[in-house]
C-alpha cells in the first residue's frame, strides 16, 4: 500500500482586522512599492517584528504528515487549532501560503451536508444535484440511488416533495446518505456528524468504517466528539495553535489531548 | 526514485494561474454543469402558476411599455423597422448581456457557501449563468419570429440578404462580453464590495447609451463619436441589420467591438482564474 496523501511544509497565513480603506491604503503601499522595485513595506521581516502589529496570523504551522493508503486519521485539536483550516486547503478550497500538498486518487470533502441543496427541489433533484456537486456522475447516482434512498429512511412517497418540506432530521439523512455513497479514494470530513440523532451517527460512523475497510478508502476526519474518532479511527493527529503536536495511535493521542483540555 | 512513486493525482501548491483554462477538469463535472443550468432555469418558475412563460412576459411587457412611451408619446423613429420587432429584439439582446454580465458578477458573492465547503470548477457556475440565459434567449427568439411572420403576412417588407446569416455570431458576441466584464467583476468584488453597487446603476446608464430603444441613426453627429467606445452599441444595430435589412451596418465598429470582446474575455478569465483559490479568505 502506498503514500494516499503526502503533506509538507503547510502554511496558511491570515490578514486580520476588517477590509476597508485601511487595507486598501495598504495594498495601494504595496503595489507601489513592488512598481517601483523597492521592499514592500508590509512585508514582515521576522516573527518579533509581527508581534509589535499584529495584522497577520497563521492558522498552520509547518504542518508535515502522510496518510496511508486506507488509513483513517483522525484530526483533533481545540477550537481555532487549524482543523478546519487544514481540511479546507486539502479540500481545495483555499490555496496554502507556503508548502505543497500531494494526493493520489479522488478526494471527495464533506465539509457540511447538504452543500448546495436546493430547497425548492425534490429530494430526487437534490440527490443528483449534491452528488455532482461533490464530484459523482450521473451514472454514479443513478446507480446508486435506490441504496442513498434506502440509507437515508425517508419513505419513497417524500422522495418527489421540495425539500424544503423536510423536517431537519429528514434534509440531514438524506444529504448525508449522498455522501455515503461517494466512491472517492479519499475521504475528508469536518464535523459533519454532529447534525442528525444518535442513532443516525452510529450508522454513518459504521458505513465510514466499513467502506474504509472493505474498500481501501482513505478517510481524514475532523470531529469534537472523541468517542467517535476512537470508534472511526486509527490514528490520530494533534493540532494546536496551528501546529502538530503528535501524530500517533489514536488512543494515545485522544489522552494527550484529554490532557490538553483539562489544563 | 522510482517514477512510480511521485504520480500524484492532485497537487496543491500556493502558486495562482493566470491563464490556463482546465477544459480537462471541466469536461469531468459536465454533469454537474448540466444540472446547474437546469437549477437556474427551473427555479425562475418553481411554484408559480404561468411556469415558463415568464420567460416571454418580461420582455412582451417591456416592448409595450417601450412602444408606449418612446414610440408614441416621444415620438422617436425606428429606421422603419415595425416598432414591436425592433423593441423585442432589442430588449431581448440587451437583457441577454446585462442578465448574463449581472449574474456572472455575483459569482463568488452569491456562491461564497457553497465555494467555501466543496471543491468544484468555479467557472462552472458562470457557464451555467450564461447558458441559462441563452436559453431563455432562444424562447424569446421565438416569440419574435411570431410578430416576424404576423408582420410579413401583413405586407411589410424586409429587404433580407445573407447577412441573416451573421446572426449567431452576436449573440456569441454578447456572449462573450457579458460574461467577460462578469467575470472581471466578480474577481474585483471579492475584496472590495464597493463595486457592487455600481453593476446595477452602470447597466441602467450603459443602456440608455446603447441603441435599445432607439437606432444609431437618431443620434447626433456631435455625439456619434462617444458612441464608438460603447461595444455593445454596434452588436445590437448588427444583429437588427441581419434580421431585418434596415438600419445601420458600420463595419469599422464592428471590427472594434468585436475585438473588444475577445480582449475582455480573455481578461476576465484571467483575473477568475487568478482569484478563484483564495477569494474564500477574503469575500
Amino acid at each position: 500500500m502506498g503514500t494516499a496523501v503526502k503533506v509538507e511544509h503547510l502554511s496558511k497565513e491570515y490578514r486580520l482586522g476588517v477590509i476597508g480603506n485601511g487595507s486598501l491604503w495598504k495594498d495601494i503601499q504595496s503595489w507601489t512599492a513592488k512598481l517601483q522595485g523597492k521592499p514592500d513595506p508590509w512585508t514582515k521581516i521576522n516573527e518579533e517584528s509581527r508581534i509589535g502589529r499584529r495584522d497577520h496570523f497563521w492558522a498552520l504551522k509547518d504542518i508535515n504528515f502522510e496518510v496511508q493508503q486506507g488509513e483513517r486519521l483522525g484530526i483533533i485539536g481545540r477550537n481555532g487549532a487549524g482543523k478546519s483550516t487544514l481540511l479546507r486547503i486539502l479540500s481545495q478550497i483555499t490555496a496554502p501560503t507556503e508548502g505543497v500538498v500531494k494526493m493520489r486518487g479522488h478526494v471527495a470533502s464533506l465539509l457540511e451536508v447538504g452543500t448546495g441543496f436546493h430547497p425548492e427541489f425534490t429530494g430526487r433533484e437534490n440527490i443528483y444535484l449534491n452528488g455532482a456537486i461533490l464530484g459523482m456522475s450521473k451514472a454514479d447516482i443513478d446507480r446508486n440511488f435506490d441504496d442513498i434512498v434506502a440509507f437515508s429512511e425517508i419513505e419513497p412517497e417524500f422522495i418527489d416533495t421540495p425539500v424544503k418540506r423536510y423536517s431537519s432530521g429528514m434534509y440531514v439523512r438524506l444529504a448525508f446518505a449522498v455522501a455515503a455513497h461517494l466512491n472517492s479514494e479519499i475521504l475528508i470530513a469536518d464535523e459533519v456528524l454532529a447534525v442528525g440523532d444518535v442513532k443516525f451517527q452510529e450508522k454513518c460512523l459504521g458505513k465510514m468504517k466499513e467502506v474504509s475497510e472493505k474498500q481501501g478508502r482513505t478517510v481524514l476526519f475532523v470531529s469534537h466528539n472523541i468517542g467517535a474518532v476512537r470508534q472511526l479511527c486509527q490514528t490520530g493527529a494533534l493540532l494546536d495553535h496551528g501546529k502538530l503536536l503528535m501524530l500517533d495511535n489514536v488512543d494515545k493521542v485522544a489522552d494527550e489531548y484529554a490532557k490538553l483540555i483539562g489544563q | 526514485m522510482t517514477s512510480d512513486k511521485e504520480t500524484w493525482d492532485v497537487v496543491i501548491t500556493p502558486k495562482r494561474m493566470w491563464l490556463g483554462l482546465n477544459l480537462k477538469e471541466l469536461r469531468q463535472y459536465k454533469d454537474l454543469i448540466a444540472l446547474m443550468i437546469r437549477r437556474e432555469f427551473v427555479s425562475v418558475y418553481k411554484q408559480t402558476i404561468f411556469g415558463p412563460l415568464w420567460f416571454v412576459f418580461q420582455p412582451l411587457m417591456s416592448t409595450f411599455l417601450y412602444m408606449f412611451v418612446f414610440g408614441n408619446i416621444a415620438q422617436m423613429g425606428t429606421d422603419e423597422i415595425p416598432q414591436a420587432l425592433f423593441y423585442f429584439s432589442g430588449t431581448m439582446l440587451w437583457t441577454f448581456f446585462a442578465t448574463t454580465l449581472q449574474k456572472c458578477s455575483d459569482t463568488f458573492i452569491n456562491n461564497a457557501g457553497l465555494f467555501g465547503k466543496v471543491y468544484f470548477p468555479r467557472l462552472t457556475m458562470p457557464i451555467a449563468y450564461v447558458t441559462n440565459a441563452f436559453f431563455t434567449l432562444l424562447i424569446q427568439f421565438a416569440v419574435m419570429l411570431v410578430f416576424y411572420v404576423y408582420y410579413l403576412a401583413n405586407g411589410v417588407q424586409f429587404s433580407l440578404s445573407w447577412w441573416i446569416l451573421t446572426a449567431p455570431i452576436y449573440i456569441l458576441q454578447l456572449a462573450l462580453l457579458g460574461t467577460g466584464f462578469g467575470i472581471m467583476i466578480s474577481a474585483l468584488t471579492t475584496k472590495y464590495h464597493d463595486l457592487r453597487n455600481l453593476v446595477s446603476f452602470g447597466l441602467s446608464i450603459l443602456m440608455y447609451a446603447t441603441p435599445v430603444v432607439y437606432p444609431i441613426s437618431s443620434i447626433p453627429m456631435r455625439w456619434k463619436a462617444l458612441f464608438q467606445f460603447n461595444p455593445v452599441a454596434p452588436v445590437i444595430e448588427m444583429f437588427r441589420y441581419s434580421l431585418f435589412g434596415k438600419g445601420s451596418c458600420n463595419l469599422k465598429m464592428w471590427a472594434y467591438s468585436l475585438i473588444v470582446s475577445v480582449v475582455v474575455f480573455l481578461l476576465g478569465l484571467m483575473t477568475f482564474n487568478h482569484n478563484e483559490q483564495t477569494f474564500v479568505d477574503v469575500v
